[in-house]
Protein backbone atom coordinates (compact mmCIF):
# COMPACT_ATOMS: atom_id res chain seq x y z
CA UNK A 1 0.00 0.00 0.00
CA UNK A 2 2.74 2.27 -0.39
CA UNK A 3 3.35 3.60 -4.06
CA UNK A 4 7.09 3.98 -5.06
CA UNK A 5 7.20 7.15 -6.72
CA UNK A 6 10.81 7.68 -6.73
CA UNK A 7 12.72 4.87 -5.19
CA UNK A 8 16.23 6.77 -3.81
CA UNK A 9 19.47 4.74 -4.00
CA UNK A 10 18.67 1.31 -4.07
CA UNK A 11 16.12 1.43 -1.12
CA UNK A 12 15.56 -1.78 0.21
CA UNK A 13 13.06 -4.21 2.42
CA UNK A 14 15.28 -5.98 5.41
CA UNK A 15 14.03 -7.50 8.45
CA UNK A 16 16.44 -7.86 11.97
CA UNK A 17 18.40 -10.21 12.35
CA UNK A 18 18.01 -11.20 8.67
CA UNK A 19 18.25 -14.62 6.99
CA UNK A 20 19.59 -16.90 9.53
CA UNK A 21 20.91 -20.20 8.77
CA UNK A 22 21.84 -20.37 5.44
CA UNK A 23 25.13 -19.45 5.22
CA UNK A 24 25.92 -23.22 4.14
CA UNK A 25 23.87 -21.76 0.30
CA UNK A 26 26.08 -18.94 0.35
CA UNK A 27 23.15 -16.78 1.74
CA UNK A 28 24.56 -14.21 4.11
CA UNK A 29 22.12 -12.35 6.77
CA UNK A 30 21.70 -9.28 4.98
CA UNK A 31 19.33 -7.29 7.15
CA UNK A 32 19.74 -3.54 8.15
CA UNK A 33 22.94 -2.42 9.01
CA UNK A 34 22.15 -0.04 11.70
CA UNK A 35 19.73 -2.23 13.85
CA UNK A 36 19.77 -0.29 16.65
CA UNK A 37 18.23 2.77 14.64
CA UNK A 38 15.80 0.04 12.90
CA UNK A 39 14.85 -1.37 15.80
CA UNK A 40 13.57 1.75 17.28
CA UNK A 41 11.56 2.45 14.03
CA UNK A 42 9.59 -0.84 14.35
CA UNK A 43 9.00 -0.21 17.98
CA UNK A 44 7.95 3.37 17.78
CA UNK A 45 5.01 2.31 15.62
CA UNK A 46 4.02 -1.06 17.72
CA UNK A 47 5.63 -3.60 15.37
CA UNK A 48 8.11 -6.47 16.75
CA UNK A 49 11.64 -4.78 16.62
CA UNK A 50 12.50 -7.04 14.03
CA UNK A 51 9.72 -6.87 11.37
CA UNK A 52 10.35 -5.96 7.44
CA UNK A 53 10.92 -2.20 7.03
CA UNK A 54 12.78 0.11 4.64
CA UNK A 55 16.74 0.73 4.45
CA UNK A 56 17.12 4.18 2.52
CA UNK A 57 20.89 5.19 1.70
CA UNK A 58 22.03 8.02 1.17
CA UNK A 59 19.16 9.69 -0.68
CA UNK A 60 15.68 8.49 0.12
CA UNK A 61 12.35 7.61 -1.56
CA UNK A 62 9.49 9.38 -2.39
CA UNK A 63 6.39 7.45 -1.41
CA UNK A 64 2.39 7.77 -1.23
CA UNK A 65 0.29 6.19 1.16
CA UNK A 66 -2.32 4.60 -0.38
CA UNK A 67 -3.78 4.02 2.60
CA UNK A 68 -4.25 5.57 6.18
CA UNK A 69 -0.95 4.20 8.27
CA UNK A 70 1.28 5.24 10.75
CA UNK A 71 5.02 5.40 10.28
CA UNK A 72 8.02 6.30 11.72
CA UNK A 73 11.77 7.19 10.46
CA UNK A 74 14.57 6.95 12.45
CA UNK A 75 18.26 7.21 11.41
CA UNK A 76 19.83 9.02 9.17
CA UNK A 77 18.02 12.54 8.51
CA UNK A 78 16.99 12.84 5.15
CA UNK A 79 15.29 16.00 5.14
CA UNK A 80 11.50 13.97 5.22
CA UNK A 81 8.28 16.17 4.41
CA UNK A 82 4.55 14.81 4.08
CA UNK A 83 2.62 16.49 1.67
CA UNK A 84 5.39 18.92 1.86
CA UNK A 85 5.44 19.39 5.67
CA UNK A 86 8.59 18.82 7.08
CA UNK A 87 8.04 15.35 9.39
CA UNK A 88 10.34 15.05 12.56
CA UNK A 89 12.54 11.59 12.73
CA UNK A 90 12.45 9.33 16.18
CA UNK A 91 8.38 9.59 16.22
CA UNK A 92 5.77 7.84 15.42
CA UNK A 93 3.43 9.84 12.33
CA UNK A 94 0.04 9.24 11.19
CA UNK A 95 -0.02 9.40 7.28
CA UNK A 96 -3.53 9.88 5.87
CA UNK A 97 -4.21 7.98 2.34
CA UNK A 98 -3.31 9.76 -0.83
CA UNK A 99 -0.16 11.77 1.36
CA UNK A 100 3.06 11.80 -0.22
CA UNK A 101 6.40 10.93 1.75
CA UNK A 102 9.66 12.80 0.05
CA UNK A 103 13.02 12.43 1.65
CA UNK A 104 16.41 13.53 0.01
CA UNK A 105 19.74 13.26 1.21
CA UNK A 106 21.26 11.99 4.05
CA UNK A 107 22.48 15.23 6.19
CA UNK A 108 23.95 13.90 9.73
CA UNK A 109 24.18 9.53 8.79
CA UNK A 110 23.85 7.35 5.73
CA UNK A 111 21.36 5.52 6.14
CA UNK A 112 17.42 6.19 7.26
CA UNK A 113 15.04 3.81 8.40
CA UNK A 114 10.99 3.55 7.51
CA UNK A 115 8.76 1.43 9.46
CA UNK A 116 5.27 1.54 9.52
CA UNK A 117 2.92 -0.17 11.45
CA UNK A 118 2.25 -3.78 10.15
CA UNK A 119 5.47 -4.12 8.70
CA UNK A 120 5.94 -4.54 4.88
CA UNK A 121 4.25 -7.71 3.74
CA UNK A 122 6.63 -8.84 1.05
CA UNK A 123 7.22 -12.58 -0.03
CA UNK A 124 9.37 -14.52 2.82
CA UNK A 125 11.98 -16.23 1.13
CA UNK A 126 13.92 -19.10 3.39
CA UNK A 127 12.79 -17.19 6.55
CA UNK A 128 13.12 -13.91 5.86
CA UNK A 129 12.38 -10.85 3.85
CA UNK A 130 15.38 -9.03 3.89
CA UNK A 131 16.58 -8.14 0.28
CA UNK A 132 20.24 -9.46 -0.95
CA UNK A 133 20.90 -7.68 -4.04
CA UNK A 134 23.78 -9.39 -5.04
CA UNK A 135 22.03 -12.90 -4.87
CA UNK A 136 18.71 -11.27 -6.28
CA UNK A 137 16.48 -12.76 -3.78
CA UNK A 138 14.65 -11.58 -0.98
CA UNK A 139 12.37 -7.94 -0.76
CA UNK A 140 10.72 -6.85 -4.23
CA UNK A 141 11.44 -10.01 -6.69
CA UNK A 142 15.09 -10.33 -5.14
CA UNK A 143 15.99 -5.97 -5.71
CA UNK A 144 15.81 -2.98 -3.95
CA UNK A 145 12.57 -0.69 -4.47
CA UNK A 146 11.89 0.30 -7.79
CA UNK A 147 9.18 3.79 -9.68
CA UNK A 148 6.01 2.72 -9.55
CA UNK A 149 5.96 -0.62 -7.65
CA UNK A 150 3.29 -1.00 -4.70
CA UNK A 151 5.51 -1.93 -1.53
CA UNK A 152 2.43 -4.22 0.55
CA UNK A 153 2.49 -3.61 4.34
CA UNK A 154 0.00 -6.14 6.47
CA UNK A 155 -2.49 -4.44 8.67
CA UNK A 156 -1.34 -2.99 12.05
CA UNK A 157 -2.56 -0.14 14.70
CA UNK A 158 -0.05 2.33 15.09
CA UNK A 159 -0.19 5.07 17.12
CA UNK A 160 0.65 8.93 16.52
CA UNK A 161 2.87 10.99 18.54
CA UNK A 162 5.12 8.09 20.34
CA UNK A 163 8.86 9.50 20.54
CA UNK A 164 11.91 7.50 21.28
CA UNK A 165 13.86 8.95 24.37
CA UNK A 166 17.23 10.88 23.41
CA UNK A 167 19.11 8.82 25.69
CA UNK A 168 17.81 5.78 24.14
CA UNK A 169 18.80 6.90 20.34
CA UNK A 170 22.61 6.21 18.87
CA UNK A 171 24.51 9.80 18.45
CA UNK A 172 26.14 9.72 14.89
CA UNK A 173 29.36 12.12 14.88
CA UNK A 174 28.99 15.16 12.43
CA UNK A 175 32.94 15.53 12.17
CA UNK A 176 33.56 12.20 9.79
CA UNK A 177 35.49 10.43 12.57
CA UNK A 178 34.17 7.58 14.04
CA UNK A 179 35.48 4.99 16.79
CA UNK A 180 34.37 1.77 16.62
CA UNK A 181 35.09 -1.30 18.61
CA UNK A 182 37.20 -4.44 17.57
CA UNK A 183 37.65 -7.64 18.37
CA UNK A 184 40.96 -9.27 18.15
CA UNK A 185 41.15 -12.54 15.92
CA UNK A 186 40.70 -14.82 14.40
CA UNK A 187 43.98 -14.71 13.44
CA UNK A 188 45.56 -11.44 14.96
CA UNK A 189 48.43 -13.97 15.08
CA UNK A 190 49.75 -13.69 11.76
CA UNK A 191 50.22 -9.59 12.03
CA UNK A 192 53.26 -8.67 13.99
CA UNK A 193 53.53 -6.07 17.21
CA UNK A 194 54.03 -3.17 14.99
CA UNK A 195 51.23 -4.08 12.41
CA UNK A 196 48.89 -4.46 15.45
CA UNK A 197 49.86 -0.78 16.78
CA UNK A 198 50.01 0.21 13.17
CA UNK A 199 46.41 -0.71 13.00
CA UNK A 200 45.06 0.29 16.05
CA UNK A 201 46.70 3.73 16.13
CA UNK A 202 45.86 4.75 12.24
CA UNK A 203 42.55 6.89 11.22
CA UNK A 204 41.45 4.23 8.55
CA UNK A 205 39.73 5.73 5.54
CA UNK A 206 36.11 4.45 4.34
CA UNK A 207 36.95 4.00 0.36
CA UNK A 208 33.86 4.34 -1.75
CA UNK A 209 34.81 1.16 -3.35
CA UNK A 210 32.45 -0.10 -0.27
CA UNK A 211 28.99 -1.82 -0.56
CA UNK A 212 26.20 -3.99 1.64
CA UNK A 213 29.17 -7.09 0.74
CA UNK A 214 32.39 -5.05 2.28
CA UNK A 215 33.78 -2.06 3.31
CA UNK A 216 37.33 -1.28 1.46
CA UNK A 217 39.81 0.84 4.05
CA UNK A 218 42.81 3.03 2.97
CA UNK A 219 45.89 3.15 5.47
CA UNK A 220 49.04 2.15 5.87
CA UNK A 221 50.58 -1.16 4.66
CA UNK A 222 50.29 -4.22 7.00
CA UNK A 223 53.26 -6.30 8.66
CA UNK A 224 53.41 -9.76 9.31
CA UNK A 225 54.67 -12.30 12.02
CA UNK A 226 56.92 -15.36 10.47
CA UNK A 227 53.74 -18.22 10.16
CA UNK A 228 52.21 -15.89 7.46
CA UNK A 229 55.74 -16.26 5.30
CA UNK A 230 56.95 -19.75 6.59
CA UNK A 231 53.84 -21.53 5.70
CA UNK A 232 52.94 -24.71 3.81
CA UNK A 233 52.06 -24.23 0.39
CA UNK A 234 48.19 -24.96 0.70
CA UNK A 235 48.01 -21.78 2.41
CA UNK A 236 48.79 -19.57 -0.75
CA UNK A 237 51.73 -17.49 -1.82
CA UNK A 238 50.69 -14.41 -0.17
CA UNK A 239 51.66 -13.46 3.43
CA UNK A 240 48.14 -12.89 3.76
CA UNK A 241 46.77 -15.84 2.23
CA UNK A 242 45.54 -18.90 4.23
CA UNK A 243 44.14 -22.33 3.33
CA UNK A 244 39.97 -21.65 2.61
CA UNK A 245 38.28 -20.88 6.08
CA UNK A 246 35.22 -19.21 6.90
CA UNK A 247 34.08 -15.68 7.48
CA UNK A 248 32.82 -14.20 10.33
CA UNK A 249 30.04 -11.54 9.66
CA UNK A 250 32.40 -8.44 10.98
CA UNK A 251 35.63 -9.90 10.05
CA UNK A 252 38.16 -7.19 9.01
CA UNK A 253 39.55 -9.33 5.90
CA UNK A 254 43.02 -8.90 4.84
CA UNK A 255 43.00 -8.90 0.74
CA UNK A 256 46.75 -8.75 0.41
CA UNK A 257 47.36 -5.30 1.50
CA UNK A 258 43.74 -4.15 1.80
CA UNK A 259 41.47 -4.24 4.69
CA UNK A 260 38.05 -5.06 4.06
CA UNK A 261 35.12 -5.45 6.85
CA UNK A 262 32.26 -7.96 6.05
CA UNK A 263 29.42 -6.89 6.52
CA UNK A 264 25.64 -7.72 6.01
CA UNK A 265 25.67 -9.36 2.43
CA UNK A 266 29.46 -11.15 3.00
CA UNK A 267 31.19 -13.73 1.37
CA UNK A 268 30.90 -16.64 3.96
CA UNK A 269 34.51 -17.83 3.25
CA UNK A 270 37.57 -17.65 1.31
CA UNK A 271 41.72 -17.19 1.72
CA UNK A 272 42.33 -14.25 3.08
CA UNK A 273 43.47 -13.50 6.95
CA UNK A 274 40.79 -12.11 8.75
CA UNK A 275 43.02 -10.38 12.21
CA UNK A 276 40.46 -8.65 13.70
CA UNK A 277 36.39 -8.59 14.16
CA UNK A 278 34.49 -5.46 14.12
CA UNK A 279 31.20 -6.81 16.61
CA UNK A 280 27.45 -6.37 16.05
CA UNK A 281 27.20 -4.01 18.35
CA UNK A 282 29.54 -1.44 16.02
CA UNK A 283 27.15 -2.20 13.27
CA UNK A 284 25.45 0.98 13.28
CA UNK A 285 28.40 3.26 13.31
CA UNK A 286 29.28 0.97 9.71
CA UNK A 287 25.96 1.90 8.84
CA UNK A 288 26.22 6.00 9.51
CA UNK A 289 29.20 5.92 8.12
CA UNK A 290 29.93 8.15 4.56
CA UNK A 291 32.84 7.33 2.30
CA UNK A 292 35.33 9.27 3.24
CA UNK A 293 34.97 9.05 6.69
CA UNK A 294 36.85 7.65 8.75
CA UNK A 295 37.57 5.02 11.72
CA UNK A 296 39.69 4.66 14.95
CA UNK A 297 39.59 1.37 16.06
CA UNK A 298 39.07 0.46 19.57
CA UNK A 299 40.36 -2.88 20.98
CA UNK A 300 37.67 -4.95 23.88
CA UNK A 301 37.03 -8.29 24.40
CA UNK A 302 34.22 -10.81 23.18
CA UNK A 303 32.83 -10.17 26.47
CA UNK A 304 32.71 -6.47 26.51
CA UNK A 305 31.23 -6.39 22.74
CA UNK A 306 28.51 -8.74 24.06
CA UNK A 307 27.88 -6.53 26.73
CA UNK A 308 27.23 -3.88 24.33
CA UNK A 309 24.97 -5.53 21.80
CA UNK A 310 22.91 -6.46 25.29
CA UNK A 311 22.50 -2.97 26.24
CA UNK A 312 21.99 -2.13 22.91
CA UNK A 313 18.79 -4.56 22.07
CA UNK A 314 17.71 -3.67 25.59
CA UNK A 315 16.88 -0.08 24.40
CA UNK A 316 15.36 -1.52 21.19
CA UNK A 317 11.90 -1.69 23.73
CA UNK A 318 9.11 -0.01 25.16
CA UNK A 319 10.61 1.21 27.69
CA UNK A 320 12.65 3.60 25.59
CA UNK A 321 9.72 5.44 24.21
CA UNK A 322 7.38 8.62 25.37
CA UNK B 1 16.73 32.84 -13.96
CA UNK B 2 19.67 30.86 -12.31
CA UNK B 3 19.26 27.44 -11.76
CA UNK B 4 21.63 26.24 -9.31
CA UNK B 5 22.73 21.73 -9.36
CA UNK B 6 23.36 20.96 -6.02
CA UNK B 7 25.30 17.24 -4.88
CA UNK B 8 22.27 15.16 -3.45
CA UNK B 9 24.52 13.08 -2.04
CA UNK B 10 28.29 12.58 -0.23
CA UNK B 11 30.29 10.90 -2.94
CA UNK B 12 32.68 10.95 -5.31
CA UNK B 13 33.03 13.17 -9.08
CA UNK B 14 33.12 10.03 -11.94
CA UNK B 15 31.86 11.80 -14.66
CA UNK B 16 31.42 15.66 -15.53
CA UNK B 17 29.25 15.33 -18.49
CA UNK B 18 29.03 19.53 -19.54
CA UNK B 19 31.32 22.60 -19.05
CA UNK B 20 30.71 26.15 -18.96
CA UNK B 21 28.82 27.23 -21.93
CA UNK B 22 27.06 24.19 -23.38
CA UNK B 23 22.96 24.49 -23.85
CA UNK B 24 21.02 21.95 -21.81
CA UNK B 25 17.75 20.95 -21.95
CA UNK B 26 15.83 20.17 -18.68
CA UNK B 27 16.64 16.07 -17.96
CA UNK B 28 19.96 16.05 -19.80
CA UNK B 29 22.67 14.40 -17.14
CA UNK B 30 25.06 16.85 -16.08
CA UNK B 31 27.15 14.74 -14.11
CA UNK B 32 27.01 11.23 -12.64
CA UNK B 33 28.56 10.76 -8.82
CA UNK B 34 29.12 7.60 -7.57
CA UNK B 35 28.76 6.43 -3.96
CA UNK B 36 29.02 3.31 -2.61
CA UNK B 37 29.52 1.47 -6.28
CA UNK B 38 26.57 2.94 -6.62
CA UNK B 39 25.79 5.72 -9.72
CA UNK B 40 23.85 8.88 -9.08
CA UNK B 41 23.63 10.91 -12.08
CA UNK B 42 22.32 14.31 -11.87
CA UNK B 43 20.07 16.35 -14.46
CA UNK B 44 19.49 19.52 -15.43
CA UNK B 45 16.31 20.95 -13.68
CA UNK B 46 15.43 23.27 -16.71
CA UNK B 47 16.43 24.27 -20.38
CA UNK B 48 19.39 26.83 -19.97
CA UNK B 49 23.57 27.96 -20.94
CA UNK B 50 25.46 25.93 -18.13
CA UNK B 51 27.16 29.15 -16.30
CA UNK B 52 29.01 27.39 -13.62
CA UNK B 53 30.72 23.86 -13.28
CA UNK B 54 32.34 23.74 -9.99
CA UNK B 55 33.39 20.57 -9.98
CA UNK B 56 35.79 18.14 -11.64
CA UNK B 57 35.78 14.49 -12.70
CA UNK B 58 37.77 12.11 -10.11
CA UNK B 59 37.28 14.55 -6.72
CA UNK B 60 36.62 12.78 -3.59
CA UNK B 61 35.15 12.93 -0.53
CA UNK B 62 32.36 15.43 -1.67
CA UNK B 63 29.28 16.76 0.52
CA UNK B 64 26.05 16.69 0.14
CA UNK B 65 24.29 20.22 -0.89
CA UNK B 66 27.39 21.54 -2.29
CA UNK B 67 26.51 23.91 -5.85
CA UNK B 68 28.24 21.81 -8.29
CA UNK B 69 26.47 24.04 -11.44
CA UNK B 70 24.96 26.78 -12.25
CA UNK B 71 22.69 27.03 -15.23
CA UNK B 72 21.46 30.44 -16.31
Amino acid sequence: MLEVIKPGLETSIQDWPGRQGYLKCGFPWSGPMDHWSFRLANVLVGNAPGAAGLECQFIGPTLRFQRDGVFALTGADMQAKLDGVPVPAWESIAAKAGQTLEMTFAKVGARAYLAIAGGFDNEVFFGSRATFHKGGLGGMQGHAIKAGQVLPVAAGQGVAGRRVKPSARPVFVTDKRWQVEVCAGPNDDWIDEAGQQRFLSTAWKLSSKSDRGGFRLEGPEWTFTERAYNKPPEHGSDPANIVDHGYPLGAINLAGQTPIILVNDWPDGGGFINPYTVPTCAFWKLGQSKPGETYQFVQLSVEDAQAEARRITALCAESSIE
Amino acid sequence: MAHEVELQTAGNMWKVLVKPGDAVKAGDTLFIMEVMKMEVPHEAPADGVVAAVNISEGEEGLDAGFVAVVID
